[in-house]
């Protein structure tokens, strides 16, 4: 198999992880918009507390990502900083500022006001970062930024990004990550007793699960009006993940119905994994439609080999520690006889 | 928001030093947060470490009120990190478009290493009662070691700006590329550990300073001394290699950048026996250093290990691929001054330490404590500062000049000026949290989370 084919599977499936793991962090602040910040004090507690332990390492996705996408297919890096500046750069203000108002509220224990300024921060930045990685997501995917075959951006640089798929997309993505959200905090309800937190979390990752459905048909009938070829691999290539992706969703429904909080976290996750993968498999082998393949954009085989290596030894350490720190806060037996408030 | 970026697109002020000031400020503000990120994890270890063996409460104190600190810095840190990654290929693409599979290699590490350093770090803050005394402090252990291998990492990449290695340029394009070698450039060695023995000094230094302060504001207890001695000791352990280290960094550019060394020192024509300027004002019209302190023969001695030798000046280059001197040369400066101000105090502690048994117990030396802090951080900065601004006009030494290097997308004065006021307001937030923390009663901190 080709190097740049299985590191290209490594980014997708980072961007996988990154949604499921950190676009679940950024939705406990779009909830907090949802809900127009009235939360009680123990519903907050949850929330943050939830997001705590794993909170730094679910960001790291996001770099991985970036730093193997500069190094393995530097052309594609370049031509996104040209193409989708402003997103990128919305989102990153964004990014900014919900990681320093976590830490800050954290620790502004006595300061109401204070306080709650940085809570709105967190909730708004939460709901603005992910609308706009969506956004640019769908911007690559619409086919529809001008790059030459040097990879040299030639579309309008301010607004040369918007299209209705990346609109959509923009808010599909804010819909993902409130929904994978309300999932997880059912089973963080589930396992720490808190049965009128279960109620709460269980109604609403139901109709947010309804929602995103019907919005899914919604992105299906979009990609129908997207470019030819486009569409005509989705149907070819993606349509098993399409069907894996509908079985799940409907199962996750059934999960939440019943409240089985482990099978609706897996059938979600599930999920959104199907509708991730199954863009990356239609657009394969582009990176950039219509012109930039990973053939392309590719570096040097000797740099993708080197890389695959390093990967393979980092994921040996890493994926146990993350095993080890999911286990110690995020297995089912963390249990409510030792509450610590969280930092 | 377009008409903004369309108009601040007419107001026109260079593209190029907007793009620079840009990448300063974000990479000045999270250098700072990345030194504590390597140094911080040391002290808690150290102080945990201390409350295992002796049992003494205050030592646990300490370790979990500076991990709550350490928790905050590293939050910003994390994010303002993230914001050099999107930067790198927003702000300069054909840089990355061309090499960034060159410095691919250690970014993909560096990646792994601040994964490591993430995930230990939730285990840590939040695994006080979850976890065994001493598998708990190994997961501190973790943080340190993924911390130092995070910056080792980084920072070879910027050594290899300074010494590109590893690759050929056959029409604009990096073929052959050798991601090791690249990686093991000329510059590495010295430059890396340069680099990381100021981490230790900035989190040590300005740890101690701090404590030096409330000391001297009355609260003089068994608490703060401890803090205090922990901080100035991880500090004065690298004080003096430092130079040793400074020393080779500074040969190693005499060597490979002499056109950067000529800055440095103020250098404008080659000459044999040349004299080492300390302060100064390199005048660019005269092509003279004034008002400086010169000792005679010194910088051939320094540079080249000869007090004969001889050293090339800045008329040595073409005048389109000299760097700005006056900047490089007055940091350059600042950065010795700094670092000569750290190893005299460390003098006076060691001298104390070796004759009274105790560190110096002065206000003076508190006072002068206290000025540390500030001096430690300038001193990074500025030794930043000759190492980026000594480069120019090239953002890959030799090979690629930084004004071919930036993006075409308008607007990025305005982008500069966000940033600066979102950056201002961060660090005056992240300063007032740190303050709050230090604040809090001790109990609190004491019994739990």
């Amino acid at each position: 198999m080709a190097p740049e084919a299985i590191i290209l599977a490594i980014l997708w499936g980072a961007l996988t992880l990154y949604l499921l793991f950190g676009g679940a962090d950024f939705g406990v602040g779009i909830w907090e918009v949802n809900t127009a910040l009235q939360s009680t004090e123990r519903e907050r507690n949850l929330l943050y507390k939830a997001i705590g332990p794993v909170w730094e390492a679910n960001h790291v996705w996001l770099i991985f990502f970036l730093v193997c996408t500069h190094a393995a297919f530097p052309r594609a890096y370049a031509a996104l900083g040209q193409a989708l500046w402003v997103p990128l750069l919305i989102a990153i203000v964004g990014i900014v500022f919900r990681g320093a108002a976590y830490a800050f509220r954290a620790n502004l224990l006595g300061q109401r006001t204070q306080r709650t300024i940085w809570e709105i921060v967190f909730a708004v930045a939460s709901t603005v970062a992910p609308f706009f990685l969506g956004a640019a997501a769908g911007a690559v995917a619409s086919g529809k930024l001008e790059f030459n075959d040097a990879g040299e951006y030639q579309g309008d640089i301010l607004l040369g990004w918007i299209s209705p798929l990346a609109i959509f997309t923009g808010f599909f993505t804010v819909g993902v990550c409130a929904f994978l959200s309300a999932v997880y905090l059912l089973r963080e309800s589930v396992n720490q007793q808190h049965d009128d937190l279960v109620k709460v979390w269980r109604r609403r990752a139901l109709v947010t699960g309804v929602i995103m459905g019907v919005l899914s048909l919604l992105g299906v009938a979009f990609l129908a009006f997207e470019p030819e070829s486009f569409w005509s691999d989705f149907h070819e290539r993606s349509l098993p993940l399409f069907g894996i992706g509908i079985a799940s969703g409907f199962a996750a429904l059934v999960a939440l119905w019943y409240t089985w909080p482990l099978a609706a976290t897996i059938a979600a996750a599930s999920t959104v994994t199907c509708v991730i993968w199954g863009w990356g498999v239609a657009q394969y082998p582009f990176l950039l439609p219509p012109n930039l393949t990973i053939k392309n954009c590719k570096t040097s085989d000797s740099v993708l080999w080197a890389m695959l290596w390093s990967i393979a030894v980092g994921m040996v350490i890493v994926v146990p520690s993350l095993w080890w720190l999911l286990a110690i806060f995020k297995g089912a037996h963390h249990d409510a006889s030792k509450k610590s408030s969280g930092y | 928001m377009t008409d903004v970026l369309l108009f601040a697109a007419s107001t026109g002020l260079d593209q190029l030093w907007a793009a620079r000031m840009q990448m300063a400020l974000t990479l000045g503000v999270h250098i700072i947060l990345a030194c504590f990120g390597v140094g911080f994890p040391v002290l808690m270890l150290i102080a945990e470490g201390r409350y295992l063996r002796t049992g003494d409460a205050i030592w646990k104190t300490l370790a979990r009120r500076w991990s709550k600190a350490f928790a905050v810095m590293f939050a910003v840190g994390a994010v303002s990190g993230t914001v050099l990654s999107f930067e790198l290929g927003m702000l300069w693409p054909k840089f990355m478009g061309t090499f960034g599979a060159v410095i691919g290699l250690p970014f993909t590490l560096e990646g792994f290493a601040f994964f490591i350093e993430a995930i230990f770090a939730g285990i840590y803050f939040y695994g006080w009662d979850k976890l065994s005394p001493r598998v708990h402090l190994l997961t501190g252990l973790a943080i340190a070691v993924s911390g130092l291998a995070s910056a080792w990492f980084v920072v070879t990449s910027n050594a290899w700006m300074n010494q590109p290695r590893g690759f050929d340029l056959i029409n604009g394009v990096a073929v052959n590329i050798d991601p090791i070698a690249a990686m093991l450039n000329p510059a590495t060695g010295a430059q890396t550990t340069h680099m990381i023995f100021a981490a230790y000094m900035v989190t040590g230094f300005s740890v101690a300073a701090f404590y030096a302060w409330e000391r001297l504001r009355g609260r003089d207890m068994a608490y703060q001394r401890h803090a205090m001695a922990l901080g100035l000791f991880l500090g004065m352990v690298f004080a003096l290699p430092q130079f040793v280290v400074g020393d080779w960094a500074a040969k190693m550019v005499a060597q490979t950048q002499p056109v950067k060394l000529a800055a440095m020192e103020g250098q404008f024509q080659t000459e044999v026996s040349a004299p080492l300027r300390i302060g100064g004002w390199p005048n660019e019209e005269t092509r003279r250093t004034e008002y400086a302190l010169e000792l005679p023969g010194m910088l051939s001695w320094l540079a080249y290990g000869d007090t004969n030798a001889k050293v090339d000046g800045l008329d040595e280059f073409p005048r389109d691929e000299t760097p700005p001197v006056a900047v490089v040369h007055i940091a350059f400066q600042v950065m010795v001054g700094g670092g000569s101000y750290l190893a005299a105090l460390t003098l006076w502690g060691i001298g104390c330490l070796v004759w009274k048994r105790h560190l110096p117990r002065q206000r003076l030396f508190l006072f002068a404590l206290v000025a540390a802090g500030p001096i430690v951080v300038l001193a990074l900065e500025a030794g930043w500062v000759v190492t980026e601004v000594g480069r120019q006009p090239w953002i890959v030494h030799g090979i690629m000049r930084t004004k071919d290097a930036v993006t075409h997308a308008p607007g990025m004065e305005k982008v500069f000026w966000i940033t600066l006021a979102i950056y201002t307001l961060l660090t005056v937030m992240t300063i007032g949290i740190l303050r709050l923390l230090a604040r809090s009663p001790l109990e609190a901190a004491a019994d739990g989370s």
